[in-house]
C-alpha cells in the first residue's frame, strides 16, 4: 500500500514536471477552466435573478452543488486524469509496456497523465464553496463539519470510480475516441442541479445506477440539512467505495480481453 | 503562396468557377463521409448532446412552473431551447478539431502547398459536416420535443427573417471556430482555447438562457457581440420574441459579423502562414 502511494506520487511528479515544460499551456488551461465553471455560475446568477427559488433551493444552495461539481471534479482532473487515456491506450496496445511494469496497471493507467485545469477548478471551486457556505447561513456545529469533511474526501474518489469504470468501454469498443465515457460524463453534469427537478427514471439512474448525484447534490443535501432525506448524503463513502469496486472490476474484466494492436 | 494560387489561376474564368466548385463538393462529401464511418461513436456523442439539451429543458420547466418569466412561458422557452440547440450543434466541434491537429502536428505544411484556397476548403468541409450535424440536431430536437409535450410552428409573423437568420447561423459559427483553430498558430494548445471558445459562446449566444436574462448592460454587450447570431437571434425570431426594427437589426448584426469574420480569418491566415513553425523533419 506505501510503495503504492509512493509509487503512483512519483508517476504524477514525472507527469507534472513534463506538463510545466509547456508554461503556456498551464495559463491557457487554467484560464479555460476558469471560463467554463465561471460560464455555469453567470448562467444559475442569471436564472436566480428572476425567481428566488427552484424546489425550495436558493441560489447559494444551488451554488454549494455546483462547487461541488467544480471540486471534486478538479481533483479527478489532477489525480486521475489518466483514466481519459484508455481509449488510445488500448486502442495503439500502448497497455503492453504497463503490465510488464511491477505496479498495478490500473494505478500506472491512472497515473500517465496530469490535468492542468484541475488547479483552476479547484480554485474556483474552493473559493465557490466557502461563499456558498457562508451565504447560506449554515451554523457551523462540530457535527457539520465532520460532515463537510467526510463527504468532501469521498465525493471525487465517486467521480473517480465512474471514470475508470465508463472509460473501461475501451477494452469493448476499441476505438481511440471516448466518445462512450463522454456521454456518461455529460450525464453527471446532470447533477449539478437538484436533481428533484428531474423525473423519476432520471433521478434513479443519478442516484442508483450510475451514482453521480454522490459527487454534489447529495453531499450537498447532507452540509446543509436540505431536501427531503439530507442523511442520504452521508451514504457518500459507500457510494464511492461501491464506484471504486466497481471500476477495478471493470479494468479488470477489460485485461482480460486486451490483445494489443497489430504488428 | 501566391505562386501557386496564379498556377492555378489559368482558364476562362467560368472554367475556374466551376472546378472550385467542384473541389468545394469534393470535400464536403469527403466531410460527411468521414462522420457517418464511425456511426457507433457519434451515436454516443449524439447521446450525451441530448443529455444536455433534456436536463436543459427540466430545468427550465421547474423555473418557469409558476409562470411566466422574462416574457417567457414554458411553451415559448421549450421552442427557444430546441431551435438554440439545433443551431449550437451547427460546427460544434469537427473543423476545428481536425484544423488543430493539424497545426500542431505540422501536417498543415501540406495544405500550404494545396492549389485551393485554405479557408474555402474548411467552409466546404464545414457544409460537409453541417449536413451530418443538422441531421442528428434535428433528431435529437424531435425526440427532446416529443418527451416533453410538443413544439408550436415558427411565429407567423417572422418566418422569412428567421430563414435568412437560420442560414446565416453556419457562416458564423464557421467564422468564430475557423479563428479560434488559427489561434492555435500562436498558441499550439488546442484544448484550452477551444473550451474557452466554447464557454464564451455558450454563455453569450443565449443557447443556454436567454439574453433577456441578462441586466441590461450584459444583454448590450452579448447582442453587439457575434454570439447572439449564433443561437439567440434566430431562435427569438422563431417564438416571434423579436419584431419590427429589432427584428432587421438583430439579423443586420448577424449578418455584418458573418462577412466580418470570414475576412479576418483570411487576415489571420495570412499572419500564420508566414510565422508557422514545424518541428523535426
Amino acid at each position: 500500500m506505501r510503495r503504492n502511494i509512493w509509487l503512483y506520487r512519483r508517476c504524477l511528479g514525472a507527469q507534472l514536471r513534463a506538463t510545466l515544460e509547456y508554461e503556456g499551456d498551464f495559463w491557457i488551461m487554467s484560464v479555460a477552466a476558469l471560463l467554463t465553471q465561471g460560464m455555469g455560475i453567470v448562467f444559475l446568477w442569471a436564472i436566480f435573478r428572476t425567481i428566488p427559488q427552484i424546489n425550495g433551493w436558493r441560489f447559494w444552495d444551488v451554488v454549494l452543488i455546483y462547487s461541488l461539481v467544480a471540486l471534486t471534479e478538479g481533483i479527478a482532473v489532477l489525480l486521475a486524469q489518466g483514466a481519459w487515456s484508455m481509449a488510445v491506450t488500448v486502442n495503439l496496445g500502448g497497455l503492453d509496456t504497463v503490465l510488464v511494469r511491477p505496479f498495478s496497471p490500473l494505478l500506472q493507467v491512472l497515473s500517465s497523465q496530469i490535468g492542468m485545469n484541475g488547479l483552476g477548478n479547484l480554485a474556483l471551486g474552493g473559493s465557490l464553496f466557502v461563499a456558498a457556505l457562508r451565504h447560506a447561513g449554515t451554523s457551523w456545529t462540530p457535527a457539520r463539519i465532520a460532515t463537510a469533511a467526510l463527504v468532501l474526501a469521498c465525493a471525487p474518489l465517486v467521480k473517480i470510480g465512474l471514470n475508470v469504470l465508463t472509460n473501461c468501454s475501451a477494452f469493448w469498443l476499441k476505438t481511440p475516441w471516448s466518445m462512450f465515457p463522454f456521454a456518461f460524463h455529460t450525464l453527471g453534469e446532470l447533477a449539478r442541479y437538484p436533481i428533484s427537478i428531474y423525473g423519476v427514471v432520471v433521478r434513479v439512474i443519478l442516484s442508483v445506477v450510475l451514482p453521480y448525484a454522490f459527487m454534489s447534490y447529495f453531499p450537498a443535501t447532507a452540509v446543509l440539512s436540505l431536501g427531503s432525506a439530507p442523511w442520504l448524503g452521508l451514504l457518500t463513502p459507500v457510494a464511492a467505495a461501491w464506484c471504486l469496486v466497481l471500476g477495478r472490476w471493470a479494468f479488470r474484466r477489460g485485461l482480460l480481453r486486451y490483445e494489443s494492436a497489430g504488428n | 503562396m501566391t505562386a501557386v494560387v496564379t498556377g492555378r489561376a489559368t482558364g476562362r474564368p467560368a472554367d475556374r468557377l466551376r472546378r472550385a466548385l467542384r473541389t468545394d463538393r469534393a470535400l464536403g462529401r469527403a466531410a460527411f463521409r468521414s462522420l457517418v464511418a464511425y456511426q457507433t461513436s457519434f451515436l454516443f456523442g449524439l447521446l450525451a448532446t441530448t443529455l444536455a439539451a433534456v436536463a436543459m429543458l427540466y430545468l427550465w420547466r421547474s423555473v418557469l412552473a409558476a409562470g411566466t418569466v422574462n416574457g417567457f412561458d414554458w411553451p415559448a422557452m421549450k421552442a427557444y431551447l430546441l431551435v438554440a440547440f439545433v443551431a449550437g450543434s451547427l460546427v460544434s466541434s469537427y473543423v476545428d478539431y481536425r484544423m488543430a491537429g493539424r497545426i500542431q502536428q505540422g501536417d498543415v505544411a501540406m495544405d500550404l502547398v494545396r492549389p485551393v484556397d485554405y479557408q474555402r476548403s474548411r467552409f466546404a468541409e464545414a457544409l460537409g459536416f453541417g449536413g451530418y450535424e443538422l441531421g442528428t440536431g434535428l433528431l435529437v430536437a424531435a425526440v427532446a420535443a416529443a418527451i416533453f409535450g410538443g413544439v408550436a410552428a415558427p411565429a407567423r409573423s417572422g418566418v422569412v427573417l428567421f430563414a435568412v437568420s437560420a442560414v446565416l447561423v453556419l457562416p458564423l459559427r464557421f467564422g468564430i471556430v475557423y479563428v479560434s483553430a488559427l489561434v492555435v498558430f500562436w498558441t499550439r494548445n488546442y484544448v484550452g482555447v477551444q473550451s474557452a471558445r466554447i464557454a464564451l459562446v455558450t454563455l453569450f449566444s443565449g443557447g443556454l438562457v436567454p439574453l433577456a436574462f441578462f441586466p441590461g448592460w450584459l444583454r448590450g454587450l452579448a447582442a453587439a457581440l457575434p454570439f447572439a447570431g449564433m443561437a439567440s437571434t434566430p431562435a427569438l425570431l422563431y417564438v416571434g420574441g423579436l419584431s419590427g426594427a429589432a427584428a432587421w437589426r438583430a439579423v443586420a448584426v448577424q449578418a455584418a459579423w458573418t462577412v466580418a469574420l470570414w475576412w479576418l480569418g483570411r487576415a489571420m491566415w495570412r499572419g500564420a502562414s508566414r510565422q508557422l513553425t514545424v518541428h523535426g523533419g
